[in-house]
């Protein structure tokens, strides 16, 4: 008892919001126990991705998206953001809260990954036990 | 097509809670067009409520599938093995695809999954708007293709109640007035003629009238 909550972070990132094509953060205290997840364009997040993360016992998730106006395919970012906002309200439906879950484009990345694990610090663990039926489909 | 609306989770969670293992079965037509109840609808609700009841500690098992259309017996015998293998079924489709699936499965719980709300077109993206109530006496010839039965918030029939204002009803300011549609498309058509018929007060018999309605082509009986 009393271990310290280090939070599990899936992110899921768009390969041309980076350079190399790789997520990075360069702030070290943000580098633990993320799990990244590239895309061709974060439009192609969904909203399952995103709740499975939870599923398979993500505390919080992340979705990277290139800046304002610089999507390759025109509004892939905008659509990637609408569609974050739609999961946080489900989320908050489900009783998980919402802030779980965001959306920021590179270059604020850091910043945004700083807030979201003081969030998760505050809302605690994922309160969904890993499921053991997952349904292999 | 029909528009309809996913239900809240805590409703489906109520609705859900005396089963173990449940069927959650989208359609492939007028609900996956409004996101209410396609595949990928189907698949994002069964993660839902997984984490929904997981969150009370309960495990749900779910089983996924869509059919072209719940309304139509030849698709839906498709899903009866699923059917018999779950507790109950979770459908998405609307109403009409909720009874056809209750119809053909007797002994199956049905529970509806979606909300149906109306007959609508995708008037841009994301946005669906109702057109038709299904009145059964289609007058659209006379008003230039805008149906003032539907469109119109008071279904006045001889023209506008001056209660609009830049096009916009006194309802809402969202709804476009139908009437100004009606007379700048019928302006455009060449047609303001047609707002000179009277047309008398609407016949409801053929929709609200008799109970709910049948429609039965001999030529196809055999």
């Amino acid at each position: 008892m009393g271990s310290k909550f280090e939070p599990k972070i899936h992110v899921f990132y768009c390969v041309n919001a980076f350079d190399q094509g790789v997520f990075s953060t360069h702030d070290s205290k943000n580098a633990a126990r993320i799990q990244s997840v590239k895309m061709p364009c974060s439009s192609t997040i969904k909203d399952i991705f995103m709740l499975k993360a939870f599923e398979c016992s993500a505390d919080g998730v992340m979705v990277v998206g290139c800046p304002a106006g610089k999507c390759k395919r025109v509004d892939g970012n905008v659509r990637a953001a609408k569609r974050v906002a739609w999961v946080q309200k489900l989320l908050d439906e489900i009783g998980m809260s919402g802030k779980r879950l965001v959306y920021t484009a590179s270059g604020e990345t850091d910043a945004a990954l700083t807030l979201l694990l003081k969030g998760l610090v505050e809302l605690g663990p994922n309160p969904v036990k890993p499921i053991a039926q997952a349904n292999p489909e | 097509m029909i528009v309809a609306k996913q239900k809240p989770i805590a409703e489906l969670k109520e609705m859900l809670r005396p089963y173990q293992k449940v069927l959650i079965l989208g359609c492939g037509t007028c609900v996956k067009t409004c996101f209410a109840g396609g595949e990928d609808e189907a698949a994002t609700l069964s993660v839902a409520l997984r984490l929904a009841f997981g969150q009370e500690g309960k495990s749900i098992k779910t089983e996924e599938l869509t059919v072209e259309r719940q309304c139509e017996d030849a698709f839906i015998q498709e899903a009866a093995q699923a059917v018999t293998r779950n507790e109950a079924v979770l459908s998405l489709a609307c109403g009409a695809g909720v009874q056809a699936m209750a119809r053909r499965f007797g002994k199956a719980v049905l529970l509806p999954g979606v909300n149906t709300t109306f007959i609508g077109v995708l008037e841009k993206p994301g946005l669906f708007t109702e057109e038709c109530s299904g009145c059964g006496d289609c007058e659209l010839d006379t008003f230039g293709g805008i149906c003032p039965v539907t469109r119109c918030s008071k279904r006045l029939m001889n023209g506008p109640c001056g209660g609009s204002k830049n096009g916009k009803c006194e309802v809402s300011p969202d709804i476009d007035c139908a009437w100004q549609l009606i007379i700048d498309r019928l302006t455009a058509l060449g047609q303001l003629e047609n707002l000179k018929r009277y047309i008398p007060a609407k016949d409801w018999r053929p929709s609200l009238a008799g109970g709910p309605r049948r429609l039965l082509r001999e030529d196809h009986v055999i």
